[in-house]
């Protein structure tokens, strides 16, 4: 592995940042697939996701001195760029993106896949691939339809008004999935349950 | 319009999870940030249900782009199109005191392959605070108190974790031998928000102060490039601004 390749996470962002040109490549390298992995689930459509995946790599370049550490990894603060770009571009088109059969293959993806978790020491790597690997498990064991209203709202960002319409139950119903269903996995995420019921 | 009632913690409990995952609109959204204002125990649980929202993402499976996809987005940011495979060239790297610089909080070189030190000085010192934190548990370029070199296409690159007196980690230390050589530190101290002041110290015992930079909370960052003969330096040290060595790093 070359130098850049074993660079630190932050150092790449922080090259990138300074206009660096070889640390520049090895950051789109190493993210390129995490950023377009998430436009593209939640976009569908390739070619708008690419667009968006370029978006949050150009918003992490302009704004790469926003990122802090203490508040998470490079990857989790990319890939929330990079959601909150797509999530843009589903409410500007004014459509629900999501149908019955998509819902389906992400969850079966998001709760079979592999955790691809990258961190900076083996202790915190350790204690990330828990974490993913206990919210994975979770997600899984959800009741179905409390899977599926997370889903909605937390990777489509659908209302819960909308999860309400395109699950033909009711409003408050759709609320209670999505409140029931986060909190589940809140508990998995934080193991202490810190205030959960 | 009727004034808005405020909402309880039981009801904002109801609908932290819509609030945490960013799909709570209107009035609720309103009475609720309201709620939070001035609660900090519910302020608490949103941020915990945010954290799991953000994982959740986490969860997202990777996917390829298509071809040339690196190009197209390097080619966006104003850098050279890059040549094919990894990038694995050593080089000088990105540098700057974290200390502020308001003058070039907005620079962004658009065709950075040339930009020369200076401006990446400038530059990193607006990004470069970003990285505090980070170095606690070692960067994988070397996790021991020792200095680690690299393999031999990179061997000019050493790390080295700071060690305070009472042998905590308290950050780390990157050093390029090359030409030109730099250094690139982070910092995480348990508390401070003074300036420190870098020492290098050499093959000789002679110590060299190359560089001063602000704490925030214990955290900063900073670098330099060319700071001294190469091959010379045995060790790094941070002193804090009435004498006391707050940690040292070997890098022998």
């Amino acid at each position: 592995m070359g130098t850049t390749g074993e660079l630190p996470d932050e150092v790449l962002l922080a090259g990138l940042g300074a206009g660096d040109a070889e640390l520049a490549v090895a950051f789109v390298r190493r993210f390129q697939r995490v950023v377009f992995g998430v436009a593209v689930a939640v976009l569908g459509d390739p070619a708008t996701a690419e667009d968006v995946a370029q978006q949050a790599f150009e918003q992490a370049w302009r704004h790469s001195r926003m990122y802090d550490s203490r508040r998470g990894t490079v990857r989790a603060w990319l890939s929330r760029i990079a959601h909150n770009l797509a999530i843009d571009v589903v409410r500007a088109r004014a459509s629900v993106p999501v149908a019955p059969d998509d819902l389906g293959v992400l969850l079966a993806a998001m709760t079979e896949g592999p955790t691809l978790v990258t961190e900076s020491s083996p202790e915190r790597l350790a204690v990330a691939r828990d974490s993913a690997a206990g919210l994975r498990r979770t997600l899984r064991q959800l009741p179905p339809p409390q899977a599926r209203a997370v889903a909605m709202a937390g990777i489509y960002g659908m209302t819960a008004q909308q999860i309400a319409d395109a699950e033909g139950v009711p409003l408050g119903t759709a609320k209670t999935r999505i409140r029931d269903g986060l909190r589940k996995l809140r508990a998995a995420y934080l193991p202490q349950g810190i205030g959960d019921e | 319009m009727s004034e808005m009632s405020e909402m309880t913690c039981a009801e904002l409990a109801d609908v932290a999870a819509e609030l945490a995952l960013g799909v709570l609109t209107g009035r609720e959204r309103a009475q609720a940030l309201a709620h939070l204002d001035r609660c900090e125990t519910c302020r608490e649980d949103v941020r915990q249900l945010m954290a799991t929202s953000e994982q959740l993402v986490g969860l997202l499976p990777e996917r390829e782009p298509s071809a040339g996809f690196e190009t197209r987005v390097l080619s966006r940011l104003g850098f050279p199109a890059p040549l094919p495979g990894p990038a694995t060239q050593p080089r000088p790297a990105l540098t700057g005191p974290a200390a502020p610089a308001p003058a070039a909080a907005g620079a962004r070189p658009a065709a950075a392959a040339s930009a020369p030190w200076t401006r990446r000085l400038l530059a990193a010192a607006a990004s470069i605070v970003v990285l505090a934190g980070v170095a606690v548990g070692g960067w994988g370029l070397g996790r021991s108190s020792a200095a680690h070199m690299a393999s031999p296409a990179q061997a000019a690159l050493s790390s080295a974790m700071f060690v305070t007196p009472g042998h905590r980690g308290a950050g780390e230390v990157f050093v390029y031998r090359g030409a030109p050589s730099w250094l690139y530190m982070s910092v995480d101290l348990p508390s401070g928000d003074g300036m420190v002041t870098c020492q290098l110290i050499g093959s000789n015992g002679k110590v060299t102060t190359v560089g001063s930079f602000q704490l925030a909370n214990g955290y900063g960052a900073w670098g330099s490039p060319d700071p001294w003969a190469p091959a010379s330096i045995d060790g790094a040290r941070l002193v804090a601004a009435d004498g006391t060595v707050l940690a040292v790093a070997s890098l022998r």
